[in-house]
């Protein structure tokens, strides 16, 4: 590969960093067509670029999240546990389940969320709760420094038993198709346990990395990571996460929602696209 | 829970202090290794040796030469480094998360932490 190339699939990187931080998902949505169309580059060692982006957005972002308070690290924990879990069932059942029909239907999900979003648009908060029951029981509530407000916002998660359904499937799509499902993360968190938006997407960003960590021994075993494409993609998108990292804190929750809508149509289609066929 | 504060041994300010620099260190030791990989690939290639090795034979994806690569200082061994200790950072930073939550007192995180590390790290090494 040339020194230009590099530059080039940096420069996208930062970018695929950058809307990944902020939208609470891993930017393979920017890096696999930005390398297999723009770069031709083979489709195998692409996804398993953006494997390796996934954990470098979410540990890039991560480190300053978690010092900002704006990751709820018992909501990651706990609904990793449901990641985690719901991924190894997805490996142990890939070879069962048609993948066409799960795209399809994933990506009917994405879009169905993608409506939610918008009847959401110019909400700036969740409504606030006292923290009941199971919230109550597993700590699942807390507050953020919000810098745009100038204020703690308290919050609660609702709808846990939902949430933690929702993460299950989210674990489960990662481990039967291979692929980050941070929009799903969030839409559950957002969605259904109605934590702050920024909360959601910081915390979604911090757990994409365990998600794909699991899965990612398995790409190298495969001989699916080469290190000389991976350079630029995760110098770049380190830089990028970086740097979202110390924009979030300071945007407006519903501007964060402008950020992820368009990201999580994308998806959308992109997934639909593939349960049909059409593309990677 | 907060009825047992005078076990707390960590704050929650420096709970989140620890697990935030494991997560910095990993992310700029990693990413020191592949830019060292990569400056040093523009000067002999990717497969080449600072030493004057012969040039690798395995493939670039093949990371079973990532020590004796990193001994021959060759370009691609560092770059593989980076990405080894890029993929260990989540797992080490779910394994201070659980003596985080130990530290803090609170025993029910403590087990759900040790639980997601042990199905994390199952998934690692048992799938190969």
């Amino acid at each position: 590969m040339t020194l230009g190339t590099d530059a080039a699939i940096f420069a996208i990187s930062i970018a695929a960093g950058l809307i990944g931080a902020l939208a609470g998902v891993g930017g393979g949505i920017l890096i696999v067509p930005a390398l297999t169309l723009l770069f031709g580059i083979d489709i195998r060692l692409a996804i398993g670029a953006s494997i390796v982006s996934v954990i470098a957005t979410s540990s890039g972002a991560a480190a300053a999240y978690v010092r900002d308070r704006m990751t709820d690290m018992r909501v990651g924990m706990f609904l990793e546990l449901a990641t985690t879990t719901g991924a190894v069932a997805g490996a142990l059942l890939a070879a069962i389940v048609a993948p066409a029909f799960l795209y399809v239907l994933l990506g009917l999900v994405l879009l169905g969320s993608a409506v939610m979003q918008v009847l959401r648009l110019g909400e700036e908060m969740p409504p606030e709760v006292e923290p009941s029951g199971l919230a109550a029981r597993l700590r699942l509530a807390s507050s953020y420094p919000d810098a745009r407000l100038g204020r703690e916002v308290p919050y609660a998660a609702r709808r846990v038993p939902l949430g933690f359904v929702l993460m299950w499937g989210a674990g489960l799509v990662s481990g039967l198709l291979g692929i980050g499902s941070g929009a799903l993360k969030v839409v559950a968190m957002d969605g259904a346990m109605r934590l702050p938006m920024k909360v959601s997407s910081a915390t979604s960003n911090f757990m994409i990395g365990v998600t794909a960590a699991a899965s990612a021994g398995i790409y190298l075993g495969r001989g699916d990571v080469d290190p000389t494409l991976v350079a630029p993609v995760a110098l770049g998108v380190l830089a990028g996460a970086m740097l979202g990292a110390r924009l979030l804190p300071r945007m407006a929750n519903r501007h964060v929602r402008w950020v992820f809508l368009p990201v999580l149509v994308v998806i959308g289609i992109q997934t639909l696209l593939r349960g049909f066929g059409v593309g990677s | 829970m907060t009825g047992d504060a005078r076990q707390d041994r960590l704050t929650p300010d420096q709970f989140r202090a620890v697990v935030s620099a494991v997560l910095r260190t990993g992310v700029v030791t990693a990413a020191a290794l592949t830019t060292v990989g990569f400056a040093m690939s523009l000067l002999v290639g990717w497969e080449g040796s600072l030493l004057d090795a012969p040039t690798a034979t395995s493939a670039p994806t093949d990371f079973s030469q990532l020590l004796s690569g990193l001994l021959a200082l060759r370009p691609v061994a560092f770059a593989q480094a980076g990405l080894v200790v890029l993929l260990a950072t989540p797992v080490l930073r779910v394994a201070t998360s659980v003596v985080g939550f130990w530290l803090e007192g609170d025993r029910l995180y403590v087990a759900i932490t040790l639980a997601v590390l042990a199905i994390l790290l199952g998934s690692i090494f048992l799938v190969h």
